[in-house]
């Protein structure tokens, strides 16, 4: 059994004490004492008024934090009412808390969160970071419902953000995802989500867990695989997603390493399943649609386009191994433009993904190194992209970033030719 | 007298045929060795060439650059390179043992010469192939990482990654195989040295502004061009 070789014996016995459980939310963890536990608060109080009946059990994984992250855990305790009559459950609310490793590790945190669920039988999941400062009880019941209620098996998160943040989820993740594997999720690497037991069991069976390209992203792989299983995925609105402090985010480097990695390493290992998907469905979503916020930012659109500029002439013989001639050629059009004009249009930015994938797949390069040199395009993208909407509504964000997954659609045939052509 | 030249140019015949009777049987060997290793190499190379396609080697010299390297020196891919130079390694092998055959004393010095040295030549083309592959790896590594750090010069820093790793691999090469040991060593400490002290001179002095400059901002302030605006959160 799996749950054998990963999970160490005191979590065992702790998960065999708590026996069979409803629902299960798992909070990975590495240095979080200053916030976690107003994390574990709000997931007991979210049991209480959701979940009263329900035999619930809160999941700490921990990746050798040396704040004391794991004793906040155990010891946090819900304030009494002055009045004494606050909302209470009707069953023990259980705590496991275990330390996976001694350094932090996105795959493997995911991974004893799933074998617990698995062991547990719990029939729905769900994860959060404790990072997440504005974290309410409604997020976690938004995202345990349509897994408990409607049987669902994968529910991803949608957030009120700024217009400027997560743009590789709106440029890159997103379009390309939906036009390839048919389903549309907006945040394919959140930091929260819900899953049913089933999808768990089926995740933990696969053996991908030792594979690099997926120990920083395990969630885009859960998802593409849910997607590519026939589980029936929905999205959920939660709030609003706080910008990452400055320090805190992944770099873009890191970024599109860690996500566009884990993407292509899917596209691979799906690949009977979309290349026979015909035409994309629409995923379902529950509560309200998601907003955009417009605070001014302090950005050097100048300094992206330069770095774009110097990347794609720098970069020249890398991307002539990697590109069909014709999208090269327009790419280097575009960069010998002014800033004010060079525009990297979704149809050529389709192209260009569908080339870095279709190289990917046939290895012309060293896979990371391939990746890397995705970055100065990137840029050139998010370059377009502010410049075309600086004065944006959401509406107008939103029905630009429908254009560009029908161009991404579109497209689909040329990936596949490129897939299939010998490399 | 007559007598004498007549029985000169007999012990010439004989001593020529004797000889030919001699050297023929031997020059048959020779070519029977020469064909037979030539028969025995190209079975090899076709049999190492299958292996390597099962170890999908083309791949993977691909994957590292050391195949655009070989395209760009007109050279076939590394399969076939490898097989290619297995065949000439063993039939030369032959050749060199069929010739010993002939018996020649100077010969044979020669060829034992040539025996001692294949070992190290197979080494030293050893060292230059993954010295051509560790260049190309590193140096490409070198030129993502500064153009998308958005560093000055990517091609500068990559160009003099890729050219002190080949140096040193081309100067372990030729101390494998013994070619002017001394020579060799003494010029890659005095090349390199010299670009060392070449480098901190100018960064030292030529640049000095630029060394207190780039000094203040990483252990400083750090006023770096983050600073004059930042990059929206790809997430």
């Amino acid at each position: 059994m799996v749950e054998e070789i990963l999970l160490a014996d005191d979590f065992v016995r702790q998960l065999i004490s708590v026996g069979e459980v409803d629902i299960l939310v798992g909070i990975p963890s590495f240095n979080n004492a200053a916030t976690i536990g107003q994390t574990v608060l709000a997931v007991e109080q979210s049991f209480q008024q959701g979940f009263a009946r329900e035999r619930v059990v809160l999941v700490n994984v921990d990746g050798g934090s040396g704040d004391g992250t794991r004793e906040v855990v155990m010891n946090t305790r819900a304030e009494k009412s002055s009045s004494g009559r606050g909302l209470t459950s009707l069953r023990t609310e259980q705590r496991v808390v275990t330390q996976y490793g001694n350094a932090p590790s996105a795959s493997l945190a995911m991974r004893t969160i799933l074998a617990a669920a698995d062991l547990l039988r719990a029939k729905a999941c769900a994860v959060i970071s404790p990072a997440t400062s504005n974290l309410t009880t409604a997020w976690i019941t938004n995202l345990l419902e349509p897994v408990y209620r409607d049987k669902f098996d994968y529910v991803a998160p949608l957030y009120n953000r700024h217009k400027y943040d997560g743009l590789l989820s709106r440029n890159l993740l997103y379009p390309m995802s939906r036009s390839v594997f048919g389903q549309g999720i907006r945040e394919l690497h959140p930091s929260e989500l819900g899953f049913s037991g089933r999808l768990a069991g089926h995740c933990l069976a696969q053996n991908v867990w030792n594979q690099e390209d997926i120990q920083d992203a395990p969630e885009i792989w859960m998802a593409l695989t849910a997607i590519s299983s026939d589980f029936k995925c929905c999205q959920a609105f939660l709030g609003t997603k706080e910008r990452a402090s400055a320090g805190t985010a992944p770099d873009i480097v890191t970024a599109v390493r860690q996500n566009v990695g884990s993407l292509f390493w899917c596209l691979d290992a799906e690949e009977d399943f979309w290349m026979q998907r015909a035409k994309p469905e629409a995923v379902p979503s529950f509560g309200s649609e998601s907003d955009l916020t417009s605070e001014p930012m302090n950005l050097n659109r100048q300094r992206i386009f330069e770095l774009f500029r110097s990347g794609v002439q720098d970069l020249a013989p890398i991307l002539q191994t990697i590109l069909a001639t014709e999208t090269m050629a327009e790419i280097q059009s575009v960069a010998g433009q002014s800033e004010e004009k060079g525009r990297l249009s979704g149809d050529l930015w389709a192209r260009t993904l569908f080339d870095f994938a279709a190289s990917h797949h046939h290895a012309v390069l060293n896979r990371d190194h391939l990746i890397q040199a995705l970055v100065p395009l990137y840029r050139g993208r998010i370059h377009s992209f502010l410049v075309e909407h600086q004065d944006s509504n959401a509406e107008q964000m939103e029905a630009d970033t429908e254009n560009l997954c029908v161009q991404f659609e579109k497209q689909k045939p040329y990936l596949v030719e490129r897939w299939q052509a010998k490399a | 007298m007559k007598e004498m030249i007549l029985q000169g140019l007999s012990q010439a015949y004989d001593n020529l045929v004797h000889m030919i009777a001699i050297f023929v049987p031997r020059f048959a060997v020779m070519l029977i060795i020469v064909v037979v290793g030539w028969i025995v190499a190209l079975a090899l190379r076709y049999t190492f060439r299958a292996i390597l396609h099962v170890t999908r080697l083309d791949r993977i010299s691909e994957e590292a650059g050391a195949s655009q390297v070989l395209r760009k020196a007109a050279l076939p891919p590394m399969s076939e390179l490898l097989s290619r130079a297995l065949f000439w390694v063993v039939w030369l092998g032959f050749m060199v043992l069929g010739v010993s055959m002939l018996g020649i004393p100077e010969l044979h010095e020669q060829i034992a010469r040539v025996f001692q040295l294949l070992p190290q030549i197979f080494i030293a083309i050893l060292i230059l192939f993954f010295g051509v592959l560790a260049s190309n790896f590193l140096s490409r590594a070198a030129l993502l990482a500064s153009v998308n750090a958005g560093h000055k010069s990517p091609r500068v820093w990559s160009g003099s990654i890729r050219f002190v790793i080949l140096i040193l691999a081309i100067s372990m090469a030729l101390e494998q195989i013994g070619l002017a040991n001394q020579t060799v060593t003494s010029a890659f400490s005095i090349v390199f040295g010299a670009a060392m002290l070449a480098l901190a001179l100018a960064f030292g002095l030529g640049g000095r502004h630029l060394a207190r400059h780039a000094l203040e901002q990483y252990f400083g302030s750090r006023k770096t061009e983050e600073d004059k605006g930042e990059e929206p959160s790809p997430l």
